[in-house]
């Protein structure tokens, strides 16, 4: 029923390239954010740090989600693109390093740190902020990463030839039905696990690292905003990567399976666009200046409403107008493009969240060749740790059912 | 599902329209009796004056907003198991899609009577409709008020159309068994539909599309409803979170309903072998997922009450959690979020009497949901000398009976004379699974 | 010309009767209808498939609305160019609220109309050649043959396992 598959044997689908390119990003943008703490405008490659940290930590979060949603209802569509979806757990621990780095900022990364925040302190101080989001991140990824080695047990049938950690995994396989069933109860257990995990921690994630920014403005559909678009994120990263597998390492995805999660991708684009316009409705009606001042700046102030125009178009109504026709979702380079520009679109969606509290005097934008390779250093990052992990992991590559019922 | 053959289905759906015996007489006319006390109270509401509700300054909506919003709610879980789990493609919705999707008719039907009831001088309603008055005024678009009639009035379009589409081709079958009077009201009901192959590729798509359309539509409905107080700048009803969180909180109330009509329809009819304890299973799944949304909202709106740093707003909060209406704060926590977790436990949730009695509970915690948010609301509000209190009168629970009667009484009439299962989509089900 | 004699036959399964209708030309018979109590992808793809036209009613239908929503909130509007706490007098952002439902229900009027007028409903023609069991479990195909050549095309049927009905 399963051909065994050893790394290296499958060394051919994931090459050298990606490891190749990845490791040059990544020096280009250590680089560009070293030369620029050292620079006299240290702010700026705090913010580029803070805005490529949420991007890709969301793409990451998001794409294991898409495996453990997945697994929670047993979507059978989705079995040829759960193991992609999970490669992307990869990325969690330099997410979780990232996390702390970011602590380092200062002022520049929390502009409340030192200011009067009217009792707001118990909740907005840089220990207990760390000890919070820290646990909350250590209990997110624990969880993914625990649902991801379950699931390995039950993909991999032979450990030789690996790193240690396959080793390990590969002490631990199944010996029988009823191990097999054990652990896909598990499996499935930690799934559900990660999904309320998600939900929680990107919540906190999205109220801490970017609604404080301004400290003084608040909004309850903040969390949920941020963690519908995680997903949104996610899904993006998870065509992306489906489409290069099967383009490079000539592995078959089926076209059913790029349709149906074209269709989801449009579902959350959709959702994404609602939480946007469910906010910004209830802000606008009600026209108080406390909470309408984070709108007004944000969409009609320059140079943020040129910002948020583009945000709109690439981020929403572009992929909506394309994504009502049923033949696109189906055509895997048409998706990576579509994709690509949503990602994009969502950057500069972060920057639109993080840049006007950042930079509140801003006249032109605060963007430069240094985000652009700060991006790519944390673009670096994502390919050096997703091809790692299929590189160790071959089994998470379509074409590879996970046994049990 | 193995015993069950085409012919088998349609003999369990054809066996629940023979004629009924006389405890179902008694039944329905119990349940009229309902409606006429319902509608003798409206009655006499609009003979003496829209004051013999409990309605006063500070709080101006009472059990008829809550009533509104809790039917509301109900409708919403009938287009999410007909149209969203439709296009996720869960074949475990089949079976309770019919009932479901009727529920929703009816209850957006009780829905829309609320807000006639609300007006007081009901027969003023055109005021609400674009049309112009005598000085050429016309209704302004800009009140959210405006948008609940349209988008009430579009969910009950949508959903009787989508409704009526799906039974088509069960009138035609339920025509080809039928004798004398009842075979020519259905053929004319079932359009002359014969199955022909063009009618079905055409069916089959608009289906789709129909589903697809419902999608947003459920979700904006309840937004709008949501809108009614989210809009307001009244501490605990201007929230952002508003509309996500009433809409699964919508599902999760209808849901239940789901629950609480079908095990008694299941027994009576015999579906045992159509609506397994599986497919409740399901459903109690999904109330796990709702529940905890709607806990999620709970907990954030308690979160930033308190991170706002907004007094008002958290007076708000802390009232509602220690004032006079504690109790229904607690009501609905333990009934929307606690218990539904049970069915965390397969025990639980395969067990007829604790599915049926946890679908009361979370019905009954859905109102008191409802009753915290709008009577709390406006109770306590930015000014301390503007405080007050509501409590609801006879007439007010008159017409909760009534609305309840009616809804009941449509769906036991629905039941015995229209196929409460979709025989084609359960043949569907057979045909694909084999 | 001679007149013709439709035969009606009843399989019970749509595989059966899709090989049956792809062979019906072959046999010299003229093929009608097909009735199934299910949308079959089988007899769909027997009969020959071409997409159906449905979709293009409900766009027009969602285009109309998606305007006239707000057409009808801006007209209500300018009506009477009264400034409402604070609001503009045209809030495309509160306005979307009403193009959108709008949108909703004319592209689901849409859809109906594109339902009916594609399908040809209702009509209660189709039901004088057609039998009460392709409701239930049987899935029928309608052959038509010219007088004189029906004990042929009974032949046909039950060869392939169908029950037969035949009109004159």
């Amino acid at each position: 029923m399963r051909k065994p598959v050893s790394p290296s044997g499958e060394s051919r689908a994931v090459g050298r390239t990606p490891r190749i390119l990845g490791g040059l990003c990544v020096a280009a943008g250590a680089a560009a954010f070293a030369a620029s703490l050292a620079g006299d405008r240290p702010e700026r490659a705090w913010q580029a740090l803070l805005i490529n940290f949420l991007l890709f930590s969301s793409i990451a979060q998001g794409g294991v989600l898409l495996a453990a949603v997945a697994s929670t209802v047993r979507a059978r569509w989705a079995v040829p693109v759960s193991g992609l979806a999970q490669a992307f757990a990869g990325f969690f621990p330099i997410s979780f390093l990232c996390f702390f780095a970011l602590a380092l900022g200062g002022k520049s990364v929390f502009p409340w740190l030192g200011e009067d925040l009217h009792g707001k302190e118990v909740w907005l101080n840089l220990p207990f902020l760390l000890t919070r989001d820290g646990l909350g991140f250590l209990l997110l990824y624990g969880i993914g990463w625990a649902f991801l080695l379950q699931d390995l047990k039950l993909r991999m049938t032979t450990g030789e030839g690996g790193s240690a950690l396959r080793r390990w995994v590969s002490r631990r396989l199944p010996r029988g039905p009823e191990d097999i069933e054990r652990i896909g109860r598990r499996r499935r257990l930690c799934g559900g696990l990660y999904c309320a995990a998600y939900a929680l921690v990107l919540s906190l994630i999205g109220f801490d690292l970017v609604m404080s920014l301004d400290p003084h403005w608040y909004s309850t559909l903040f969390g949920g905003y941020h963690f519908v678009k995680a997903f949104y994120l996610g899904l993006g990263g998870v065509i992306v990567l489906a489409v290069l597998i099967r383009e490079r390492a000539k592995r078959e995805v089926p076209l059913s399976c790029f349709h149906d999660l074209g269709k989801l991708f449009f579902a959350f684009c959709l959702l994404w666009a609602d939480f946007f316009y469910v906010h910004l409705m209830v802000i606008w009606y009600g026209n108080i200046p406390e909470e309408a001042y984070y709108i007004i700046r944000r969409t009609l102030t320059p140079p943020w409403n040129a910002v948020a125009w583009t945000v709109f178009l690439s981020a929403f109504a572009l992929p909506f107008l394309v994504l009502i026709n049923r033949r696109v979702k189906s055509m895997p380079r048409f998706m990576l493009a579509l994709c690509i520009l949503v990602l994009a679109g969502l950057w500069l969606e972060h920057l639109l969240l993080v840049g006007p509290a950042l930079h509140p005097e801003a006249v032109e934008l605060p963007v430069g060749a240094l985000d652009g390779l700060v991006f790519a250093g944390f673009l670096g990052l994502m390919v050096l740790a997703v091809s790692a992990m299929l590189r160790i992991f071959p089994e998470l590559l379509p074409g590879i059912r996970p046994a049990g019922p | 599902m193995s015993e069950l053959t085409f012919a088998r289905i349609d003999e369990t759906v054809h066996a629940t329209l023979t004629p009924p015996r006389r405890g179902y007489w008694g039944i329905v006319l119990l349940l009229f009796c309902g409606v006429l006390l319902g509608a003798g109270c409206w009655v006499y509401q609009i003979a003496v004056g829209i004051g013999v509700g409990g309605q006063n300054i500070p709080v101006a909506w009472g059990t008829y907003l809550i009533n509104f919003v809790f039917w509301v709610g109900i409708a919403h879980s009938g287009t999410l198991i007909s149209a969203i789990l439709h296009l996720l493609r869960a074949g475990w919705r089949n079976p309770i899609a019919r009932a479901a999707e009727t529920m929703t008719v009816f209850a957006v039907c009780c829905a829309g009577l609320f807000p006639f009831i609300h007006l007081g001088r009901l027969w003023q309603v055109y005021y609400m409709l674009p049309y112009p008055n005598q000085r050429q005024l016309w209704p302004n678009f800009l009140s959210p008020l405006m948008f609940d009639v349209i988008a009430i009035s579009t969910y009950l379009t949508v959903s009787a159309l989508f409704w009526y589409t799906g039974l088509v081709p069960d009138l035609a079958a339920v025509r080809d068994r039928a004798t004398g009077m009842r075979q020519k009201v259905y053929r004319v009901l079932s359009l002359g539909w014969s199955g022909a192959h063009d009618q079905w590729l055409h069916y089959s798509r608009g289906y789709l599309l129909f589903a697809a359309l419902a999608t947003p539509l459920v979700i904006s409905v309840h937004s709008v409803v949501s809108w009614d107080f989210a809009l307001g700048v009244v501490p605990g009803w201007h929230t952002t979170i508003f509309a996500p969180y009433f809409v699964a909180g919508a599902i999760h109330s209808g849901l239940a309903m789901v629950l609480t009509l079908m095990i008694p329809l299941r027994r009576i009819f015999r579906y045992e072998a159509i609506i397994t304890v599986a497919v409740l299973e399901n459903v109690a799944k999904t109330m796990v997922l709702t529940g905890l949304l709607v806990g999620l909202a709970y907990g954030t709106e308690y979160f930033i009450a308190w991170y706002s740093g907004n007094p008002v707003e958290w007076e708000s909060f802390r009232w509602r959690a220690t004032g006079e209406y504690a109790y229904g704060l607690y009501f609905m926590v333990v009934g929307n979020v606690l218990l539904p977790l049970l069915f965390l436990a397969p025990a639980v949730r395969r067990s007829l009497p604790a599915l049926f009695s946890l679908s009361l509970v979370v019905n009954f915690g859905m109102w008191w949901e409802r009753f915290v948010i709008i009577i709390g609301g406006v109770a306590h509000d930015f000014a301390p000398h503007a405080w007050g209190l509501y409590a609801p009168t006879i007439v007010e629970y008159g017409i909760m009976v009534g609305s309840f009667s009616l809804f009941f009484l449509l769906f036991v009439l629905f039941c015995k004379h229209l196929p409460s299962v979709s025989m084609t989509e359960m043949k569907e089900t057979l045909a694909h699974g084999r | 010309m001679a007149a013709e004699v439709r035969v009606l036959g009843l399989f019970p399964d749509d595989g059966k009767a899709a090989r049956a209708i792809r062979d019906l030309a072959s046999a010299g018979f003229t093929f009608r209808r097909a009735h199934s109590p299910i949308p079959s992808a089988r007899l769909r793809e027997a009969v020959g498939g071409r997409k159906s036209p449905v979709g293009w009613f409900t766009l027009a239908g969602g285009l109309f609305g998606f305007g006239f929503g707000f057409a009808l909130a801006i007209f209500t509007a300018v009506q009477w160019n009264l400034i409402v706490s604070g609001k503009p007098v045209v809030a495309l952002i509160p306005f979307f609220v009403v193009g959108f439902e709008c949108t909703i229900l004319f592209s689901v009027i849409g859809n109906v109309v594109g339902l009916l007028v594609c399908t040809r409903l209702p009509d209660f023609r189709g039901l004088e050649t057609y039998d009460p069991r392709c409701s239930a479990d049987r899935f029928g195909v309608l052959a038509s043959c010219p007088a004189g050549r029906e004990g042929e095309l009974l032949e046909f049927f039950r060869k392939k396992g169908a029950e037969v009905r035949l009109w004159p």
